[in-house]
C-alpha cells in the first residue's frame, strides 16, 4: 500500500513537472530557429523541412500530417514558396491551423516585397512568384518581421504568457541588431560587388548589403539554364568583371563550374537557411557563412 | 496610478501583437475582388505507337486530355473543387466530369467528409489524376478491376484520422456508379460467353475494350498508415475493400467483391533525388448466379529521380482480366520523365505487353502542361 501511495504521489509530481508546452510546426529551418528564440521554453518546435531542402520542392508526407495534428501553431514561408503545406492543412483537420485561425501564423504577413510582378504574369516568366519573391528571410533585417509575426502567434496560442515572449522578442530583435551592424560594417568594403547567383534567392540579401546581381544561372525562376544561356553569361561576366557566383547549396554546380572555368570567377556556395550545411547551425550562422565566403572571394579577387 | 497606466500601456501592445495580419492566401483562397475561385487548365498532348496494327490510336499524335479545374472555399472550412474534362475515346472526343466534390474539412476533431462525384480513394493510385501520376498508362489492374479511367463514383466518403502515434486514417464511402460512364450506345454491343457457357449479349462502351468495373451501390473502406523510417524515408501501408455489382449486372446478375493492399517507400536521400517503390496486389471476387470467379492482379513500381529535372520509372504489371474467360496478362514498362516547369513535363514510355502470349510493343510520348493555380488533395 506504501509503494502504491508513493508511485501515486511520483506520478502527481511528474505530472505537476511536466511543462504545457505549445506545438509549433514551422515550413522551414529558419522560422524553427526564430521561434524557439522567441518562446524560449514554452515551445517545442518542429521543422518539415530541414535546411538543406529547396523548399521549392518538399513534397508533403503522411507523416507531415501527423504533425499537423497535433500542433498548436503552424508558421509558414508564404508567398507561394511552401504551397506544399496547405495539402497537409486541409488533410490534418486541426481547426486552430486553418488558414486565419489563430493558430495559422504567416511570416511573409507585412513583409516589404522585392521583385513583385506587375502587370500580366504567366509561365514564359519561369516559375514566377505571383506575390513577389519569396526568399525575404534571406535580409537579416527581414528576421525582425519574422520574429513579430511569431510573437503575436504565440500570443494567441499563450496570451498568459505575453510577458516572457516579448521579453525573449526584445532580446532577439537585440541581437539581430547587433549582428546586422556587424555584418553591415564586414560587408562596406564589399559594397557593389557584382555577383552572379544560381536563382533569384539573393535579392533581399543583395539589397541589404549592396551587391550588385548581374545575372542568374537559370535564364528564368525554376529554368535549367541552356548552353547559349550560359554562353551569353559568359560574355556578359567577362563585359561587367563579374567575379563572384554565388549559389545555394542544393543546386548543381556543374552550370556555376563551366562559368567559373570560363571567367575566373569564384563560386560561394552557400546554405540558404538554418541546417544547410554541416557548419550552418542556426539562422545567424547562414549570414556568417555566406559573408566569410564572400570576403574570402573577395579577397582573391 | 503609474502601474495601472504601465498595465493599460502593456495590454496595448499585446493587443497590437495578437492582431493577425492576413499574408499570402493559399491555394483555393486566391479569390480576386471579382470573388473568382481558382481557375486552371491541364492539357495532355499524346504520341503513341503501337506494333498492334489493329490499334486505331497507332502513330498518332494528339491532344488527348483536356481537364479544368475550378477549386474554392464556399463556406468556412468547406471547399468545392470541381474538374471537367475532355478526353480521347478512341476517334471521338468525349466530355466527362472527372470530380465534382464538396469537401468537408472538419466535421468533428479528426473527421472529415467529401460528397459529390469523387475519385475514390481505393488502393494508392487511384485518386491520383493522371497528369499528377509518374506514368503515362495505369497498371493493367486498375483498368481490368476499377475501368479504363479512375473510379469515380457518386457519394459521399468519411475520412477519421485514428487517435494513433502515427499517421492512421480509416475511410468508408458509399456510392452510385452507372454501368458505362462514356455514352453507352445500344447499337454497341457483343457476344460474351458467360461462366455457364452461354452466349450473352453485352452492351459496350465505344472503347474497344469492355469495361468490367464496379457499377451500382457501391461500398468502399480503406484504411492507410504511415511510419517515417528516418528524417529521410517514410513507409506507407494501405488496405482497402470494395464490394458493389458489375456494369453489366442485368445480363450477368454479379456482385463483386475487391480486396486490395499497397505500400509506398520513399528515399529522400537530398534535397532532389528520390526513391520511391510502390506497389498494390488486388483480388477480384466475382459471384454470379453459378458460382463464384477469382481474380488477381498487382503492379510493382520504382521510380528514381535523379535531379530537380529528371526521373525515371520502371513497372511491372501482372493482372487477370475481369470478365469472363480469364486471361493473363504481364507487361514491363519503362519511363523517363523531364520536368520543364513545377506543371509542365515532357515524358516517354514504353510497354511490353504480353496478353496470354500475345505480344504487343507500345510506346508513348506525352506532353503534360499546367495553366493557373492548380491543386490535388495529399496523395
Amino acid at each position: 500500500m506504501k509503494k502504491l501511495f508513493l508511485t501515486a504521489a511520483a506520478l502527481a509530481l511528474w505530472a505537476g513537472a511536466a511543462r504545457a508546452e505549445i506545438k509549433v510546426v514551422t515550413a522551414s529551418s529558419d522560422l524553427k530557429y526564430i521561434c524557439e528564440r522567441v518562446g524560449g521554453a514554452e515551445v517545442k518546435v518542429e521543422s518539415l523541412s530541414s535546411g538543406d531542402q529547396d523548399l521549392h520542392m518538399v513534397e508533403p508526407r503522411p507523416s507531415m500530417v501527423f504533425k499537423l495534428k497535433k500542433a498548436d501553431l503552424l508558421l509558414r514561408v508564404g508567398l507561394d514558396l511552401d504551397m506544399w503545406v496547405d495539402s497537409l492543412i486541409n488533410a490534418a483537420r486541426n481547426p486552430r491551423l486553418f488558414y486565419g485561425a489563430a493558430g495559422y501564423v504567416d511570416a511573409s504577413a507585412g513583409m516589404a516585397l522585392l521583385e513583385k510582378p506587375e502587370g500580366k504574369v504567366d509561365a514564359s516568366m519561369g516559375d514566377i512568384h505571383i506575390y513577389g519573391n519569396p526568399h525575404y528571410w534571406l535580409d537579416p533585417a527581414n528576421a525582425k518581421t519574422m520574429a513579430k509575426n511569431i510573437l503575436a502567434g504565440l500570443k494567441r496560442a499563450a496570451p498568459e504568457k505575453c510577458a516572457e515572449f516579448d521579453a525573449n522578442y526584445a532580446a532577439f530583435i537585440k541581437e539581430t541588431d547587433e549582428k546586422l551592424a556587424g555584418w553591415q560594417q564586414r560587408m562596406a568594403p564589399l559594397k557593389g560587388l557584382k555577383v552572379v547567383t544560381y536563382h533569384s534567392s539573393w535579392p533581399y540579401f543583395a539589397a541589404r548589403f549592396g551587391l550588385d546581381v548581374a545575372g542568374h544561372v537559370e535564364p528564368k525562376p525554376g529554368i535549367p539554364p541552356s548552353a547559349s544561356h550560359l554562353d551569353g553569361l559568359v560574355k556578359k561576366m567577362k563585359a561587367e568583371n563579374v567575379k563572384v557566383i554565388l549559389t545555394e547549396s542544393y543546386y548543381p554546380r556543374k552550370g556555376p563550374d563551366f562559368l567559373a572555368g570560363k571567367t575566373g570567377a569564384a563560386v560561394v556556395t552557400a546554405a540558404v537557411s538554418a541546417g544547410g550545411t554541416k557548419d550552418v547551425g542556426t539562422y545567424f550562422d547562414v549570414f556568417e557563412r555566406v559573408i566569410t565566403e564572400l570576403e574570402k572571394a573577395a579577397e582573391k579577387k | 496610478m503609474r502601474k495601472i497606466i504601465v498595465l493599460a500601456l502593456l495590454s496595448g501592445v499585446c493587443g497590437a501583437a495578437l492582431a493577425q495580419e492576413a499574408g499570402t492566401p493559399p491555394q483555393g483562397l486566391r479569390g480576386t475582388p471579382a470573388n473568382l475561385p481558382d481557375i486552371s487548365v491541364i492539357g495532355v498532348i499524346e504520341g503513341h505507337t503501337s506494333s498492334n496494327k489493329a490499334d486505331d490510336t497507332r502513330d498518332k499524335l494528339e491532344f488527348s486530355e483536356v481537364e479544368t479545374a475550378f477549386q474554392g472555399y464556399i463556406y468556412p472550412e468547406m471547399k468545392a473543387d470541381v474538374f471537367l474534362a475532355l478526353h480521347k475515346h478512341g476517334t471521338e472526343y468525349e466530355s466527362e466530369i472527372c470530380e465534382a466534390k464538396v469537401s468537408f474539412l472538419r466535421l468533428a476533431d479528426g473527421l472529415s467528409a467529401e460528397v459529390g462525384k469523387v475519385n475514390a480513394e481505393f488502393g494508392k493510385l487511384n485518386k491520383a489524376h493522371t497528369h499528377t501520376r509518374l506514368m503515362i498508362d495505369q497498371p493493367a489492374v486498375l483498368t481490368n478491376f476499377l475501368g479504363t479511367h479512375a473510379f469515380n463514383p457518386q457519394g459521399a466518403a468519411l475520412k477519421y484520422l485514428l487517435p494513433l502515434p502515427f499517421y492512421a486514417q480509416a475511410q468508408a464511402g458509399a456510392w452510385n456508379m452507372a454501368g458505362h460512364e462514356h455514352h453507352v450506345e445500344g447499337d454497341n454491343t457483343a457476344e460474351v460467353l458467360d461462366v455457364d457457357q452461354s452466349t450473352v449479349t453485352v452492351v459496350l462502351a465505344p472503347e474497344e475494350t469492355e469495361d468490367f468495373s464496379p457499377a451500382g451501390k457501391v461500398y468502399t473502406a480503406r484504411l492507410n498508415m504511415s511510419f517515417p523510417l528516418g528524417s529521410g524515408s517514410e513507409l506507407e501501408l494501405g488496405g482497402s475493400a470494395l464490394k458493389g455489382k458489375g456494369s453489366h449486372w442485368e445480363h450477368h446478375e454479379d456482385n463483386i467483391k475487391i480486396a486490395g493492399a499497397d505500400f509506398t517507400l520513399k528515399f529522400w536521400p537530398d534535397a532532389y533525388r528520390r526513391f520511391t517503390l510502390q506497389g498494390e496486389y488486388m483480388r477480384l471476387t466475382r459471384e454470379v448466379p453459378v458460382g463464384t470467379l477469382k481474380r488477381d492482379g498487382l503492379y510493382l513500381f520504382a521510380n528514381y529521380r535523379a535531379s530537380k529535372y529528371w526521373n525515371f520509372g520502371a513497372r511491372f504489371d501482372y493482372a487477370e482480366n475481369a470478365f469472363p474467360a480469364i486471361t493473363y496478362e504481364r507487361d514491363y514498362a519503362l519511363i523517363a520523365t523531364r520536368n520543364l516547369t513545377e506543371t509542365t513535363t515532357l515524358r516517354a514510355q514504353y510497354k511490353h505487353i504480353n496478353l496470354s502470349g500475345e505480344k504487343t510493343d507500345e510506346g508513348w510520348v506525352q506532353l503534360t502542361f499546367g495553366l493557373g493555380p492548380h491543386s490535388h488533395d495529399l496523395e
